[in-house]
């Protein structure tokens, strides 16, 4: 009998709700869950089952301030289990809860949360709108015209090109850098 | 007080509100968890998220301040800006209560 089990499972930034019930479902059904990595590959090792409750935090600040923030949750009664592209995971059984415990007690902290996670990733958009919907046309469009002027722009629109992914990925490493 | 915080902080949440009653004392987020679960005879429990949100958007507005540091826990003051806040709330809050008994009265 296997001891470690390997689910893959995508959840969205949007879907922590349903990624914290996936959790507690498979820790009810006698399977802790270990570790999260590459994204969709959530692993898990065999336990007894449990009712635990599973929450997801996304707090920049958090993350960028650890010692104490994991310590606020430690004192009271949460786990943390690790941090994943800015969400925290954090975990508690209910048999030490009285009643029902969530880690956010009102609708606009939660909402807080909600809003930095569309600041950070929604950041992006328009940027990659112009990225798609201008530069990479123009690409294409410019290279059609021959003479030196239909060669100027194609070199500077694909220089604008490379610039844009040179941007994209420097934000995306930053960002895996921080979590 | 500008605008902004009178906007952001009248009326406050609940944990807000605890935050700034209980930091007239210098103590710890979890500190004020403890106390506010005491004071209430259990019946409020903050959560450590919105503890840890509350306390670091009130430092950043200056409503309450960083004092020291103890086994990685943060210990935190009320400032003025933070007293003349809760004095607001606490304004409004007998207000409300008041009108409420009011109308409570009128209605036996």
């Amino acid at each position: 009998m296997k001891n470690e089990q390997v689910k893959y499972r995508f959840f969205t930034i949007f879907q922590y709700k349903q990624e914290e019930e996936f959790l507690r479902q498979q820790h009810n059904n006698g399977w802790r869950f270990t570790k999260l990595n590459a994204l969709i590959c959530y692993r898990f090792e065999k336990c007894e089952p449990q009712d635990v409750v599973y929450q997801l935090d996304y707090n920049p600040d958090g993350i960028a301030h650890k010692a104490e923030y994991v310590q606020m949750f430690r004192d009271c009664g949460w786990e943390y289990l690790q941090d994943y592209v800015g969400y925290s995971y954090f975990r508690k059984p209910t048999s030490e809860m009285n009643g029902d415990e969530e880690i956010f007690s009102d609708d606009s902290s939660r909402d807080d949360l909600m809003k930095q996670v569309i600041n950070r990733r929604v950041r992006f958009l328009p940027l990659i709108a112009i990225f798609l919907c201008i530069i990479i046309p123009q690409i294409f469009f410019q290279s059609q015209f021959g003479g030196l002027y239909g060669k100027i722009f194609t070199g500077v629109f694909m220089a604008l090109g490379i610039l844009y992914l040179i941007i994209f990925l420097l934000s995306i490493f930053r960002d895996e850098n921080n979590h | 007080m500008d605008a902004h915080i009178r906007k952001v902080y009248v009326p406050m949440t609940e944990t807000g509100f605890y935050i700034l009653l209980c930091l007239r004392e210098t103590m710890h987020g979890y500190g004020i968890v403890q106390k506010v679960e005491a004071l209430t005879q259990g019946e409020i429990k903050l959560s450590p998220g919105t503890m840890y949100g509350s306390l670091s958007k009130m430092e950043k507005d200056g409503l309450i301040r960083f004092v020291r540091e103890e086994d990685k826990r943060k210990f935190y003051c009320i400032t003025d800006l933070g007293n003349q806040v809760l004095e607001l709330e606490m304004k409004r809050i007998e207000r409300l209560y008041r009108t409420m008994t009011e109308v409570e009265n009128n209605e036996k």
